[in-house]
C-alpha cells in the first residue's frame, strides 16, 4: 500500500519528468552523472513536496527545486556531480551528445555551455526552456537586471569560447 | 546564426529524447536512500570482524594460544572462540538480511519498520560486544590467577601473611577488572559512534521525512 501524497507525487514526477533530465543534461558530463543528479533531485523534490503548497505550477516549483539541488551540487563539487553512489534504478540515457554528437558545431556549444559556472548554466538552461527573464529572475532567486546583464555575458563568452 | 539560437533548435528537437521513468522506478528511486545506508552498515560490519581477527592473528593470536595450551584452559577458551565467531555470523546474516528486506521494501510504512529494526540489530550488535569483552576480561584474569604459576606463588604468600592481606589483593583485582571494562566500554563506544553512529543518524533523518510525509496526508 502507497500512501496518497506518494502516488501523487510520482504521478506528477512521472508527467514532468522531463525537466529534471534536462537540467541534468545541461549539469553533466556522462551518462552516470546524469543518472546520479537526476536520483538527487527526485529525492529533493521528494523531501520538499510537503511544502508544494500548489500555488505555483508543479512544473514551475520543479524547475526551481531542481536547479537549486543541481546549483548546490554543483558547489559542493566543482569537476562533476558525485552522490555517494548510490545505486539506481537502471534506465537508459541515449543522447547523441554523450556519444558522438552528429553535428560537430553543436558538440562544440554544449561543450562551452558546461564551462559556464553553475548560475549561467541554469539561465542558459531556463532561456532553452522559453522562460523569459522575469521567469528566469524568480527561479533563480537573481534579480531582472542581473539576469539579463548575465545573458549578455554568456552570449559574449560562447562567441569567444567557439570562435578561438 | 546565434550559437544559442542553435542550442535552442537542437534542444527542441531533442526534447523527446529522454528516458521516461514508469512510477514503479520513480518510486524505487525515492526510497534507495536508506537502502544504500543499510548496504553500508551490513559491509562495514563485514570489514570490522574482518580487521579484529587480522589483528588478533597479527598481534598475540599465536602466543595466547600457546599461552592457553600450557594451562590446560583449551575448554574454556574454544568454545567461547567458535561462541564468539557463530554470534557474529548471526549479526552478519541479520545485517544482510536487513539490507535485503529494506531495498525489496515499496512503501513507507514498511521502510520505516524496516529502518527502526536496523537501527535495533546495530545497537543489540554493540551490546552483545561490550559484553563479550567484559566476559573476555573476566575470564582472562580468573584463568591469570588460577594458573600462572607467579601469581600463584603471589597469592599464597599473601595469603600466608593474615587474612586481611587477601581481601585487599581481591578488592585491587576487582577494581582493576572495572578500570579495564570502562577503557574498553570507552575505546569501542567511541569507535561505534564513528562508524555506525553517523550512519543512524542518517538513517534517523530518513526516519523523520518519512514520518513527516505520513504526517502530511
Amino acid at each position: 500500500m502507497k500512501s496518497v501524497t506518494e502516488q501523487n507525487f510520482v504521478v506528477l514526477l512521472q508527467e514532468h519528468q522531463n525537466i529534471v533530465h534536462k537540467i541534468c543534461r545541461i549539469y553533466t558530463n556522462d551518462s552516470d552523472a546524469h543518472k546520479d543528479l537526476f536520483q538527487e533531485i527526485t529525492i529533493q523534490l521528494w523531501k520538499a513536496f510537503p511544502k508544494f503548497r500548489g500555488d505555483s505550477k508543479f512544473s514551475t516549483w520543479m524547475y526551481r527545486v531542481g536547479l537549486n539541488t543541481a546549483i548546490t551540487l554543483y558547489r559542493k563539487s566543482l569537476r562533476h556531480v558525485q552522490s555517494q553512489r548510490i545505486e539506481s534504478v537502471e534506465y537508459k540515457l541515449s543522447y547523441e551528445e554523450y556519444d558522438d554528437t552528429k553535428d560537430e558545431q553543436l558538440k562544440l556549444i554544449y561543450g562551452a555551455v558546461r564551462k559556464l559556472n553553475d548560475i549561467d548554466k541554469g539561465i542558459v538552461f531556463l532561456y532553452l526552456e522559453n522562460k523569459n527573464y522575469k521567469e528566469i529572475s524568480e527561479t533563480l532567486g537573481i534579480s531582472e537586471v542581473n539576469a539579463r546583464v548575465r545573458m549578455n555575458r554568456i552570449k559574449t563568452k560562447l562567441k569567444t569560447q567557439l570562435n578561438s | 546564426m546565434d550559437e544559442l539560437e542553435l542550442l535552442k533548435k537542437d534542444w527542441d528537437k531533442s526534447s523527446t529524447n529522454y528516458p521516461n521513468l514508469n512510477n514503479e522506478q520513480l518510486y524505487k528511486l525515492i526510497n534507495k536512500k536508506s537502502s544504500s545506508i543499510v548496504k553500508w552498515i551490513f559491509i562495514i560490519s563485514l570489514l570490522e570482524f574482518s580487521a579484529w581477527t587480522l589483528i588478533s592473528f597479527l598481534f598475540d593470536g599465536a602466543e595466547s594460544l600457546e599461552k592457553m595450551k600450557s594451562y590446560n584452559v583449551e575448554h574454556i577458551f574454544y568454545p567461547l572462540t567458535i561462541f564468539g565467531y557463530l554470534v557474529l555470523f548471526v549479526f552478519f546474516y541479520l545485517f544482510y538480511k536487513n539490507y535485503k528486506s529494506i531495498s525489496a521494501t515499496d512503501n513507507t510504512k514498511m521502510l520505516m519498520e524496516q529502518i527502526l529494526k536496523t537501527r535495533k540489530t546495530v545497537k543489540h550488535y554493540v551490546i552483545y560486544n561490550l559484553l563479550f569483552v567484559y566476559i573476555s576480561i573476566v575470564l582472562a584474569v580468573y584463568i591469570e590467577l588460577t594458573n600462572n604459576p607467579e601469581a600463584q606463588s603471589m597469592l599464597t604468600s599473601i595469603e600466608s601473611e593474615g587474612a586481611n592481606n587477601i581481601y585487599i589483593l581481591y578488592l585491587t583485582i576487582i577494581g582493576f577488572i572495572l578500570l579495564a571494562m570502562a577503557v574498553v566500554t570507552v575505546i569501542l563506544l567511541g569507535i561505534y559512534f564513528l562508524i555506525y553512529g553517523l550512519l543512524l543518524k542518517r538513517l534517523k533523518s530518513n526516519y523523520k521525512d518519512l514520518k513527516a510525509l505520513e504526517k502530511a496526508i
